[in-house]
């Protein structure tokens, strides 16, 4: 504020009478203006919280029946006919499935009312049978009672997703099956259990065969190659702009052109990503390890940024002090305003590595928006991330993929607090005031 | 000996030449009649270390990048003559083929004898090789980091050689952003100039129509496409407004309740909880706004009687808003945090209330980190896509009616990106102009912003 | 602190060059483009994945022009094997793989894909014409009396366009200009409504750009919302507002048939039966093209084709048919089965 501003309210207060008297006056009205103040700091924190619990409600509601499966219960005779011992890998397993269900229902004789009935039963349960017997040869012969998932739109119905009161020409599932489907569950034959296929398999086109731990892995790896290249990197330009380079034209360069790629959009860090890594220096396409470099391009410049300004917030009166002393130049800044500027470096990177955790676009353009069922085993496998595995479902007709896609939301957002938590826990410890 | 193994055993024996070197130091240091050593026993040390670990590790990247090359040289040169004179495409398949007999994975085409034999040597060279480089790598390590142990002597300046190396690590980790805008700028630079060849660049530039929908295709000559740039980037410029008019109050006043009013304990709860918001995938608030906020908005307006369309700028900046809300808060609230505490005492000894203190003492103390969080979130309202795509459509209207139809810059950029059009059609390659005017108009304004803060930054103490 | 140092380094050094030494060989075909095809060829890749020896092909989804961009730009095992697509692929791209080397190029037709217009089950349903479409969406309409010339839409409602159509506001979520399914739906439907006005259809021969101009370009006065490519989206949005008229494939019309109905084009309701037989008039091919060169030294290629080809897969009864795309006659199946068999190239002039 302005000296002389401050000399004229002075000279105005001492003409009309005793300063107490002016102060008393106004207190009450600044006590007011002050409650206010305070009153719109609570006001801005609950809205900020009430969205995010608003979106954490309908993200749960939507997406917690994703973690249950509906089971059924069948009698499958392994008929050694069908399973000769040197093709077990090839043999007719639909098959054996479909003799079950047929022998279940024995009434079922049209052509298309029998397609309807196989089509309850997932195709996974083949691939179950198959593994069933691929482990354990000397079940051959036997019969089995086995619990194998549904179809996804058996499950939806399990799961009350499917209106029986339309009309039947407007619902995926026919009165036929509904009919079906009371007697299993009369019968006890029908289950719902929790659904381990979502957490340990990678993506399908069957909704109920999918799962998320191929894209969780592909972030993973994605998350280790961002974290370490992004921390070390970003840190230690920030510290370098901010505590070492003398203020030049140079140094001024840099600072814009680092504000400026903050706003670069995301896919254009693909093309470049694109260029570089994969045209140039050859890396595969969607190769998490790629993803992570270029998902470290993107987030560098918010490390930077927050980093320098919490390096620009410690006191100069440390580094003085330090220097006072007899410390080098790098002993002061990475032994005492590192530290203290700690708490708001870690806010950048949980920010930044937050964003690059959600982001979609600029893996578009290096291969990882892609299709990949086998569960990635390296930096280099082929692989997708969680938002891409979200940005894929959502946009898949089956309806069971919507409850899934908020499934996957949640498993992200768990994932996302994980990383968080250990950034928060570090800040507490090294934030302080004075 | 696998690459990763001599990775750990580089750095094993890096730690061992630290421990070697500390220990040299304090026994040069103790020899009676000895000068103060120069630096700490640490520094030292780390020196040993570094020169044990920096050469070998350098030699095994060069190593590890060349020797593919080498190897798959010497095996090309004994393929039979009629594969070695194949195109150096189909050569390079053949030689995939070779590397996938290397490890046992499924070959496509039945194994031939030559085929075999050169998977064969391929290996044989493989192992040799990783032997060599083991045994180079670490007697390099060895008689480095030897060297270095021998000239330890109190006069050695180890500190200061520690401190360059550190110097010259730092500096090559503020020259990335350099690069990257070179490459940002080099990978839609020759694309831009492509367009600028079909349309005019002042069309581009001052157009005040953008309709890429007539595409100037081979089959469909003669109509022309509108590709005025200018209704998109009002709605990039509308659109981040609002958002901004929803994050930049609601995240600062929620910054200062935090640090100045809060309890310690609702601080570390609440504070990790907003940083959530910028962390849920956009998809989520795209469908939020396009499902909850955007219909909301069109029924209050047709109740007070406004024509509201059902996709509108309002509802994506507002969603934008939310999302982008931990930005300002969270880098206001620590550097609002780090306004040292003296500076609040002396506004409350001449009697300034809390909020008096704030507004006239924090704030303009901590103005530059504030200034910074502020524009890292239009940063990122700038560059969002997801949520304008669901929930403001994909129009270009030249408006500045918030309850319109708007599009902005990124969206317009992914759509005509990822669609099904030829990649070098106009309606592509504006893509790249796009991006390429949103770097130049960014740019601008971050120089702005720069001399802005410059100017009433103030620094305390 | 820096203790922490070295430990970063130490990582950071450790997890390089452990990404230096994997290996470069591919034994995994890889298939990029259209994301309409996408969900179809993704159901082949994990039933060949699952039943047989080779590796699931990694699939992306990256719209037709960047998928055949990425397919054209060579040969050798850093490039794509398959390209989907959902448009025919265009001389000039043909053109740029010769240049890159890639000279051999193998089409195979895999079926069709309806295009629906489909509105919430909230009002009764609407039966149009192509000649309606036009008149409702085009940006300019040859003049109500009758005259040679083109007036700007004054359409508000579908009333105006037909007497016979409900008075409501025409508000239709669409596709936006850079998507194949837009190209398609303007060619198919858009351009057959504009044919039946005699004075255009001759326009064809005499001046034939003006004709694409009046024919293909779509009304923006804000009847016509360009929403994007997320279908589901399209879809709750119509639940929202009854009132609207949705364009979006038919696969998503079979999923949600209790919320939203197709709308009957010309008299035919979107239907398997009627688009298989061609009677629906607004569907489009599906396309793969396959890289000969590649055939036989990726593993697996020819054995993905073969599975895609199969009756179990692209036949009436087929898993494809299942998840929504149509299947063709059984002599178009016949003939690009043979292609694919037998490595046919395509020859495009």
């Amino acid at each position: 504020m302005n000296n002389s501003e401050y000399k004229q309210k002075a000279l105005d207060k001492s003409s009309s009478g005793r300063t107490i008297e002016m102060v008393n006056k106004s207190l009450s009205r600044r006590y007011k203006a002050e409650r206010r103040f305070r009153r719109y700091g609570q006001v801005a924190i609950i809205i900020s919280l009430g969205f995010l619990c608003l979106l954490f409600i309908s993200i749960i509601s939507k997406g917690y029946p994703a973690f249950y499966q509906t089971f059924i219960q069948i009698d499958v005779f392994l008929d050694p006919d069908v399973l000769p011992k040197d093709k077990l890998s090839t043999a007719n397993y639909p098959g054996l499935i479909k003799k079950s269900l047929s022998s279940e229902f024995p009434e079922v004789e049209l052509r298309r009312e029998k397609k309807q009935l196989y089509g309850m039963v997932s195709i996974g349960a083949y691939y179950q049978i198959r593994k069933m017997v691929m482990k354990n040869r000397d079940m051959i012969g036997t019969t089995q009672t086995v619990w194998v998932p549904v179809d996804d739109d058996i499950d939806m119905l399990a799961k009350g997703h499917i209106d029986r009161n339309t009309p039947e020409l407007e619902r995926r599932v026919k009165d036929i099956q509904l009919a079906w489907f009371d007697r299993w569950d009369k019968a006890g034959k029908i289950k719902k259990r929790f659904n381990t296929t979502f957490f340990t398999s990678g993506d399908s086109r069957e909704p109920e065969m999918s799962g998320i731990w191929g894209a969780m892995a592909g972030s993973l790896y994605v998350l280790v190659v961002t974290l370490l290249l992004s921390f070390p990197i970003g840190v230690a330009a920030a510290v370098y702009l901010e505590e070492f380079a003398s203020k030049s034209r140079w140094v001024d360069l840099i600072e814009v052109n680092i504000n400026n790629l903050a706003a670069v959009p995301s896919i254009v860090f693909g093309l470049l990503g694109l260029a570089i890594f994969i045209n140039f220096f050859g890396l595969p396409r969607s190769a998490p390890l790629v993803g992570g470099l270029v998902l470290t391009l993107m987030t560098l410049p918010i490390i930077i940024i927050a980093s320098r300004a919490a390096l620009q917030s410690v006191p100069p009166s440390i580094r003085q002090a330090a220097l006072g002393v007899g410390a080098s130049k790098m002993q002061t800044v990475f032994h005492h305003v590192f530290p203290l500027a700690l708490p708001g470096i870690l806010t950048g990177t949980i920010i930044g590595i937050s964003r690059a955790l959600g982001e979609t676009a600029p893996l578009l353009m290096i291969g990882m928006v892609a299709f990949i069922v086998d569960v990635p085993g390296s930096f280099t496998d082929p692989s997708t991330v969680l938002p891409v595995q979200i940005y894929l479902w959502a946009d898949s007709p089956e309806r069971a993929f919507v409850e899934r896609t908020s499934a996957a939301i949640l498993v992200l957002l768990a994932l996302l607090i994980a990383t968080n938590f250990l950034a928060v826990l570090l800040r507490n410890r090294f934030e302080r005031r004075w | 000996m696998t690459p990763s193994f001599l990775i750990i055993l580089l750095l094993a024996l890096s730690v061992f030449g630290y421990h070697a070197g500390r220990r040299r130091a304090l026994s040069v240091a103790g020899e009676a009649d000895a000068p103060k050593l120069h630096s700490r026993p640490v520094y030292y040390g780390i020196l040993t270390a570094l020169w044990c670990g920096i050469p070998a590790m350098i030699l095994f990247v060069f190593w590890l990048a060349f020797e593919p090359a080498i190897i798959t040289n010497i095996v090309v040169a004994e393929f039979p003559a009629e594969i070695k004179n194949l195109q150096e495409s189909r050569l390079n398949l053949v030689i995939n083929d070779v590397k996938n007999l290397v490890e046992g994975n499924i070959v496509s085409s039945e194994t031939k004898t030559w085929l075999q034999s050169a998977a064969d040597h391929y290996k044989d060279l493989q192992v040799v090789s990783k032997a060599a480089l083991a045994v180079i790598a670490l007697s390099l390590a060895i008689i480095c980091a030897l060297v270095v142990w021998r000239k330890i002597s109190p006069q050695l300046r180890a500190r200061n050689h520690v401190e360059r190396i550190f110097k010259y690590f730092l500096i090559a980790c503020s020259t990335f952003a350099i690069f990257t805008t070179i490459g940002i700028v080099l990978s839609v630079l020759f694309e831009a100039v492509r367009f600028f060849k079909v349309i005019p660049i002042t069309d581009f530039l001052f157009g005040l129509d953008w309709s890429p929908q007539m595409a100037i295709r081979a089959d469909q000559v003669g109509s022309s496409g509108a590709f005025g740039a200018i209704p998109v980037f009002m709605g990039t410029l509308m659109i981040s407004a609002i958002a901004m008019l929803v994050a930049a109050p609601l995240g600062l006043m929620a910054a200062i309740y935090l640090s100045e009013y809060a309890d310690i304990k609702i601080r570390a709860v609440v504070k990790p909880l907003l940083e959530i918001l910028a962390g849920i995938p956009t998809v989520v608030y795209g469908f939020f706004a396009a499902l909850t906020v955007a219909p909301f908005i069109r029924n209050t307006g047709s109740l007070i009687g406004m024509d509201v369309s059902s996709e509108s700028a309002l509802a994506a900046g507002l969603v934008m808003g939310i999302m982008i809300i931990p930005f300002v808060s969270s880098l206001s609230d620590d550097v609002i945090n780090a306004v040292p505490q003296s500076m609040r005492d002396g506004s409350y000894a001449l009697g300034a209330t809390n909020s008096e203190t704030i507004k006239q003492v924090v704030i303009p103390a901590a103005l530059p980190g504030i200034v910074g969080g502020i524009l890292l979130a239009v940063s990122r309202a700038i560059g969002e896509t997801m949520i304008v795509v669901m929930a403001a459509g994909l129009t270009a209207n030249l408006t500045l009616n918030p309850l319109k139809t708007v599009t902005t810059v990124t969206v317009q950029i992914v759509t005509l990106l990822v669609g099904d059009q030829e990649f070098d059609s106009p309606k592509t390659l504006a893509a790249f102009a796009l991006g390429l005017m949103l770097f130049i108009v960014t740019l601008v304004l971050n120089i702005i912003a720069l001399f802005v803060v410059r100017k009433y930054r103030e620094q305390y103490e | 602190m820096i203790r922490i140092i070295v430990v970063l380094a130490a990582a950071f050094t450790t997890f390089t060059f452990w990404t230096c030494t994997q290996s470069e060989s591919r034994n995994y075909v890889s298939i990029v483009g259209s994301s309409t095809v996408y969900p179809f060829a993704a159901v082949v890749a994990e039933q060949f994945g699952r039943t047989t020896r080779f590796r699931t092909p990694i699939l992306e989804s990256t719209g037709s022009g960047g998928g055949i961009k990425l397919f054209c730009s060579g040969v050798g095992l850093e490039h794509p094997d398959i390209a989907n697509a959902s448009r025919r692929i265009k001389k000039s791209e043909v053109d740029r793989c010769r240049e890159n080397g890639v000279n051999e190029i193998i089409e195979v037709k895999i079926g069709y894909d309806g295009i629906v217009l489909a509105s919430s089950r909230k009002n009764p349903p609407m039966s149009i014409s192509r000649k309606d479409i036009f008149l409702a969406l085009a940006k300019e309409i040859p003049d109500l009396s009758g005259a040679e010339k083109l007036i700007a839409n004054p359409h508000k409602t579908w009333k105006d366009v037909n007497s016979s159509l409900p008075d409501t506001k025409i508000e239709v979520l669409g596709p936006p200009p850079t998507s194949g399914t837009r190209d398609a739906f303007v060619e198919l439907a858009m351009e057959g409504g504009a044919k039946t006005f005699s004075w255009i259809k001759d326009l064809k021969k005499k001046d034939k750009s003006r004709y694409k101009a009046i024919c293909h370009t779509i009304r923006e006065d804000g009847a016509f919302i360009e929403a994007g490519e997320n279908d589901n989206l399209i879809i709750q949005k119509l639940e929202a507002n009854p009132d609207a008229v949705g364009i979006f494939g038919f696969s998503f019309l079979e999923q949600n048939t209790d919320k939203i109905q197709g709308s009957s084009v010309d008299g035919f309701e979107p239907n398997f039966g009627s688009i298989a037989k061609g009677d629906y008039p607004v569907s489009r091919p599906l396309f793969m093209y396959v890289k000969k060169s590649h055939v036989g030294v990726i593993p697996g290629i020819k054995n993905y084709i073969e599975e895609f080809t199969s009756d179990k897969a692209w036949g009436e009864d087929g898993y494809l048919a299942d998840k929504g795309m149509i299947p063709m006659p059984k002599e178009e199946r016949e003939k690009y089965y043979n292609d694919a068999r037998y490595l046919v190239p395509i020859e495009i002039k």
